[in-house]
């Protein structure tokens, strides 16, 4: 072996390289940890979270208008919509509304379906409950949208 | 699951006890802090010396080519995310690029360029996965979370891209579905600044560290013959000198335009193919920065009709996923469903290869050579 | 209460002035002061090994996760005590008895001070050396208690290792024993003579002989990580390997012994490479900056790192987040660095100060001891079994004879340069 590999073999130069990098990250503002649930993380816009079912600000009407399509669009046949024809404007109209998260992959397809951005996954991934049964999101709940739960103590 | 013959012993027969065999049947089982997922390894030892080995998959099976035969193919597309779940954007491509193949479209030039990046990116994430969680078994604790924190920047961008992290379900038939939002070209090319010294990094930590190189050097040889003999492919395969990538060999989506290098190993040892992942590491980055610097404008999805009802016929198309080669093998019977979709994942191809590789080594060295091959279990069992 | 009082003017340790008392009370004192050593070394290990990780350990259990080592003592007491089927009762229950026992034992002839440790044998290194051998035995008692092939391979891998590493260990303190001899004329085997020797030469002995001592020093620091069963030599106990040690079988309380004693025969080994090489108790430079002002500034030393400890927990207690929840951790955060501010005017006394130099000086080298375990712990890889067997037998073995031979060939130099002139005239 020629000198320089042999003198670095001697002097453990490649383990000292190593304490090196070592080193350099103790000082503790190289920490990348973020402490929740104190900080929260910033989450995109295009998330895909929580479903919520949009209404129109003004008037309060859902802005849903019962094509299903979001029901078709499901890999998961996880949406069921509920509609009755209207007889006066014979347009359909929403009576009730269910979303399984419990079964939903959040793939995002029932969003882009959705005609009439009625539909909409929100930034919302605190969906923990502590039953199965409110897993299953009905139309009041989704209306209502994510409600992520404040920490007292 | 099938049992394995290596329970047949000898002293399940004649009711010795396992202190009067010299061979020891050791269950490396499905819960293993070292196999990457669910997977059992049984190991007939002599002593700590390896004298054969019998893997026992499925813990992890889904069912998901049975699922696809009763989805559309739109609706199918989400589940591909969920094999190789460390490296997902590939697995998206490769099935839109075979249902784009089965159905005769192309994706617009923007298209296949945001398709490239993404890519890119993603094997630079489940690169830095492997490396972190093949550092963690040999021993060496901090590589794991440097590399998580590296990746974490990737799925930033992911996220503010598509919405979703890990399972990013970010192509569509036809093209890309979303927009690439402001700023997004000049974070990958941030990225790209940021991710080069933590690359000279990992490697400081470990290329010459002389514990790292006794540990994997001819460690889990496997010749260039061999491995295709066993059809290994990806690193393995370029790691024992093959010099073969379908990046090059078949391109697709805008790989052509770019320029970047194959690297290739010697030995088919492991620190061979541990060198080949560190380069591809920076080729890819070098493709990011070509990429990212010239998006061309257009549309970002081509005109694909609402219900897919591809020409009855089978197509298969494989890319080159950073394991190996994935393939998709799509078999349409004229409907809005598949009739039958196979992937071929490259882990599994790529675990065949273990046997070979550790005989008459030690057991110690079997953890390692599970790292080398890099195996997904979602992909093993899908 | 005359008799109890004359030893405290004493120059000697309690075991040499034949006062039983107070060597009673200071067996306690070391036990008391090796158990707070180790709890708190649980507490940086974690620390520290994730800020190496990029991450913050613990941070919830009291602030900054200092009441983490109470906590998890206070589990493992209340955890439930299992016994496998098959295992060999007595032997199962003797094995981490035993396995303290050497461990602490080994502390009886420690130096933190001229007079400060419980005895001083003449024989003090070969007693420490006999002493943690035994400790090998009970590894393989508690291995072959198991009933079980996992632990059984890890007790004999681990025991394997410990022999192969302590032949050495055992030269390289030769090497250091010789290099005592040579200014007074005769070598000691006692632990404070060894020290003393290294005050009268005015020099610490790993700069002896450079690059000899400095060799027998590196030599000996290799061979006590293999000792002691740590990274990168800590196959046997390894989390990713099938192996998951001797120790397997063993939960709760007596988990918390094998864990004591590793910790303590950590401590141990640091303390002989303390003593051996880096001069015990004495401050750095005893030989050249001495004299009454160098004496008085170094005498503050101890009261400033504590007062610098204290700093640092009012500083956190300041950073804690304003969170209502977070009331009581920084209280008792600020509450502790009052209590250590407290104990640093005390140091700052006169008569205190010369007291605690010897005992501060020797703490703070083990500590740097103990942190470059936990640094190699968090850089390294690990070795495979007979790779490390290798190093052990092929490298460290036949480089400790050389450094041996070539260490008593210097020591002799001029007696020998005499006779080869006898001879050559």
């Amino acid at each position: 072996m020629s000198l320089a590999p042999l003198l670095r073999k001697i002097f453990l130069v490649d383990l000292l390289k190593g304490l090196k990098v070592t080193l350099k990250y103790q000082a503790p503002k190289e920490i990348v940890t973020e402490q929740y649930p104190l900080e929260r993380p910033a989450i995109a816009e295009r998330f895909r979270g929580q479903p919520r079912m949009n209404v129109n600000p003004e008037t309060g009407e859902p802005l849903c208008i019962a094509c299903g399509l979001c029901a078709l669009a499901c890999p998961e046949k996880l949406i069921t919509v509920g509609s009755e024809r209207n007889p006066e404007t014979k347009k359909k109209e929403l009576t009730a509304f269910s979303y399984d998260i419990s079964r939903c992959m959040f793939c995002g397809l029932c969003e882009e379906a959705c005609p009439s951005d009625a539909l909409e996954l929100s930034q919302d991934f605190e969906m923990a409950t502590y039953s199965r049964d409110e897993l299953l999101l009905n139309r009041e709940r989704l209306e209502k949208g994510p409600e992520p739960t404040e920490y007292k103590r | 699951m099938s049992e394995s013959k290596f329970y047949e012993t000898q002293w399940q027969e004649t009711g010795k006890t396992f202190l009067d065999s010299s061979e020891l049947v050791l269950n490396m089982g499905p819960q293993h802090p070292s196999t990457h997922g669910v997977l059992r390894v049984i190991l007939k030892l002599d002593g700590e010396k390896v004298l054969g080995t019998d893997c026992v998959i499925g813990y992890l099976h889904r069912g998901v080519e049975k699922i696809a035969e009763n989805r559309t193919y739109v609706q199918f597309n989400p589940y591909v995310d969920r094999m190789d779940y460390v490296a997902a954007v590939s697995n998206g491509l490769g099935y839109c690029e075979a249902v784009e193949k089965l159905l005769g479209v192309e994706a617009p030039d923007r298209a296949n360029y945001i398709r490239v990046i993404l890519t890119e990116l993603n094997r630079l994430a489940s690169h830095q996965v492997w490396l972190g969680t093949h550092a963690l078994d040999i021993g060496a604790l901090t590589p794991l979370f440097y590399c998580f924190r590296d990746r974490e920047e990737i799925l930033k961008i992911f996220e503010k891209y598509c919405g979703a992290r890990l399972t990013t379900h970010a192509f569509r038939i036809g093209g890309c579905q979303y927009e690439i939002y402001e700023g997004f070209a000049k974070e990958v090319l941030d990225y790209c600044d940021f991710v080069l010294p933590k690359i000279d990094e990992y490697e400081e930590l470990l290329t010459t560290n002389r514990i790292w190189v006794e540990r994997t050097k001819g460690v889990g040889v496997l010749t260039g013959a061999e491995c295709i003999a066993l059809g290994a492919t990806g690193p393995v395969l370029r790691g024992s000198g093959v010099k073969w990538d379908l990046r090059k060999a078949q391109p697709y989506a805008a790989y052509d335009k770019f320029e970047f290098d194959i690297p290739i190993g010697k030995n088919g040892d492991t620190y061979d193919r541990y060198l080949v992942r560190i380069q591809e590491m920076r080729q890819s980055v070098r493709i990011l920065r070509q990429a990212a610097s010239g998006i061309p404008e257009g549309p970002i999805i081509a005109k694909v009709p609402k219900v897919l009802r591809p020409p009855a016929g089978e197509v298969y198309h494989s890319i080159e996923a950073p394991k190996g080669e994935l393939g998709y093998f799509i078999v349409s019977d004229g409907s809005t469903q598949p009739y039958r979709v196979r992937v071929r994942p490259p882990s599994f191809v790529n675990l065949q290869a273990l046997d070979k590789m550790v005989r008459g080594w030690l057991v110690a060295d079997v953890v390692a050579v599970i790292g080398t091959l890099d195996i997904v279990l979602g992909e093993v069992d899908r | 209460m005359d008799a109890l009082t004359n030893y405290l003017h004493s120059s000697v340790t309690p075991g040499e002035a034949g006062d039983l008392l107070w060597a009673t009370i200071y067996v306690i004192l070391v036990v008391t002061a090796i158990s707070l050593a180790v709890l708190s070394m649980n507490w940086l290990e974690r620390k520290i090994l994730a800020h190496i990780q990029i991450r913050y350990g613990p941070m919830r259990v009291g602030p900054h996760g200092l009441l983490q080592p109470f906590a998890d003592a206070i589990k493992l007491l209340v955890k439930e005590d299992i016994i496998p089927e098959g295992a060999d009762k007595l032997v199962f229950w003797l094995a981490p008895v035993a396995v303290v026992m050497t461990a602490f034992t080994t502390f009886l002839v420690v130096p933190f001070g001229r007079t400060h440790a419980v005895t001083d044998i003449n024989i003090g290194i070969l007693f420490m050396l006999g002493i943690s051998s035994l400790s090998v035995l009970s590894i393989i008692m508690g291995g072959w208690a198991s009933n079980s092939h996992y632990p059984l391979m890890g007790a004999l891998r681990s025991s394997a290792q410990m022999v192969s590493y302590e032949v050495p260990m055992a030269m390289a303190i030769v090497c250091a024993i010789l290099m005592s001899s040579l200014k007074t004329g005769t070598g000691t085997l006692s632990m404070i003579g060894i020290v003393e020797s290294q005050a009268a030469q005015g020099r610490w002995f790993i700069f002896s002989f450079f690059p000899l001592g400095f060799l027998a020093f590196a030599i000996f620091a290799i061979a006590m990580i293999a000792e002691t069963n740590r990274a990168p030599f800590d196959l046997p106990e390894a989390e990713s390997e099938l192996v998951a040690g001797f120790h397997t079988e063993y939960s709760g309380f007596r988990w918390s012994l094998f864990f004591l004693a590793e910790y303590a025969g950590m401590l141990a080994v640091s303390s002989i490479a303390v003593t051996m090489w880096l001069g015990g108790w004495l401050r750095p430079f005893s030989g050249t900056l001495n004299g009454k002002t160098w004496d008085l500034a170094f005498s503050f030393l101890p009261a400033l790192t504590v007062f610098v400890l204290a700093g640092g927990c009012l500083l956190g207690a300041l950073r804690m987040p304003k969170h209502p929840s977070f009331k009581i951790q920084t209280a008792g955060l600020a509450g502790f660095g009052l209590v250590l501010g407290a104990v640093g005017l005390v140091l700052l006394a006169p008569g205190v100060r010369e007291r605690v130099q010897d005992m501060y000086w020797f703490a703070v080298k083990v500590a740097v001891f103990m942190y470059l375990y936990i640094w190699y712990r968090g850089t390294f890889p690990r070795y495979r079994f007979d790779q490390l067997m290798k190093i052990g037998w092929k490298v460290l073995l036949p480089l400790s004879l050389a450094v041996l031979i070539l260490t008593a060939l210097v020591g002799i130099r001029q007696e020998l340069a005499t006779a080869l002139m006898g001879v050559l005239r």
